[in-house]
């Protein structure tokens, strides 16, 4: 089964690890150390997360990015060869919103593949709809799947829209 | 002197043994500048990359049973970078001329890594 790459990014605090965490078959990589800054959480991802998932007939290695612009140089190097791109925002940071759209210009510019946006924390207080996130990225509202990382029947939504998208 | 005042004393303490080091940096665990001394103008770069070859590392050797990690070299053909951890508070990077004593530029920086351990 020939692997394929997918890359998951955003800004801090997303989800991406978790999401990794929770989907991979195989020992996950992480690479969280402690952060200095008070981004809501002990740890930050510093080079990369990587798990691996077999989903509708595919074997998908999963490579999830740190999530702070000083690590730019990883989303370039892990964004080589990926078919498609997932971008999780946080629903209920809407003020990360502009990142995250840096982040999807940056990503989307060089790979030129799908790109799915996940919305998670959907279940906190005062929250940004899928929709009203994918307009504000410019991204069709189609595109938008509000899902919750920590869940396994959650977390392969959009990666399932994503693999649709990319006609796998 | 203020916290700050001292980290950069014990660099240029560093810079002093080794005078070939080109770029000095410390870097929070999750890739911010914290101190720097070096003319390149690529410390908050530098200190981003430090953090991420220090955090790969780190799971490179837990992969390969290397037992912990004790150094990161880079070696290009005109220079190196070798970054050490700080304890759990930092990492310290340098970079050196590929004709360095390595020997030497290893055992100053491990110490200068002791060091700075105690004042972060
Ligand atoms: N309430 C809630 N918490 C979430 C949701 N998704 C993720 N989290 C939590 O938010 C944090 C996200 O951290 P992490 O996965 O490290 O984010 P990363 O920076 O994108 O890698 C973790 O503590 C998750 O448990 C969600 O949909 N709802
Ligand atoms: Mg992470």
């Amino acid at each position: 089964m020939e692997p394929l790459k997918l890359i998951v990014t955003g800004p801090v605090g997303a989800g991406k690890s978790t999401l990794i965490r929770t989907l991979s078959e195989t020992e996950v990589v992480d690479t969280d150390a402690l952060a200095s800054e008070a981004i809501g959480k002990a740890t930050t991802t510093v080079a990369l997360d990587h798990g691996t998932l077999r989903l509708d007939g595919h074997l998908l290695h999963i490579f999830g990015t740190p999530g702070q612009d000083r690590f730019d140089f990883m989303w370039e190097i892990l964004a080589e060869g990926a078919l498609g791109v997932l971008l999780l925002v946080r629903a209920d940071r809407p003020e990360t919103l502009p990142a995250a759209r840096n982040i999807l210009d940056f990503v989307v510019s060089r790979t030129q593949v799908p790109h799915v946006v996940g919305v998670t924390h959907l279940d906190r207080p005062q929250v940004w709809r899928p929709e009203e996130v994918a307009l504000f990225l410019g991204t069709p509202p189609e595109r938008a799947v509000g899902f919750d990382p920590r869940d396994r029947e959650e977390a392969v939504k959009p990666l399932v829209r994503l693999l649709e998208l990319m006609g796998a | 002197m203020s916290k700050q005042e001292q980290l950069e004393a014990i660099l240029s303490e560093l810079k002093g043994a080794l005078p070939e080091l080109k770029e000095i940096i410390v870097a929070s665990p999750d890739g911010l500048p914290v101190v720097q001394l070096g003319e390149g103008g690529i410390a908050a770069r530098l200190a981003a990359m430090a953090a991420t070859a220090h955090g790969l590392g780190k799971r490179i050797a837990t992969t390969t049973h290397l037992g912990d990690l004790v150094e990161i070299v880079i070696r290009g053909n005109q220079a190196y970078f070798i970054a050490y951890a700080i304890g759990e508070k930092g990492i310290l990077g340098l970079t050196t001329p590929a004709g360095s004593n390595l020997g030497l530029v290893r055992l100053e920086a491990q110490e200068y890594a002791r060091k700075l351990a105690e004042t972060l």
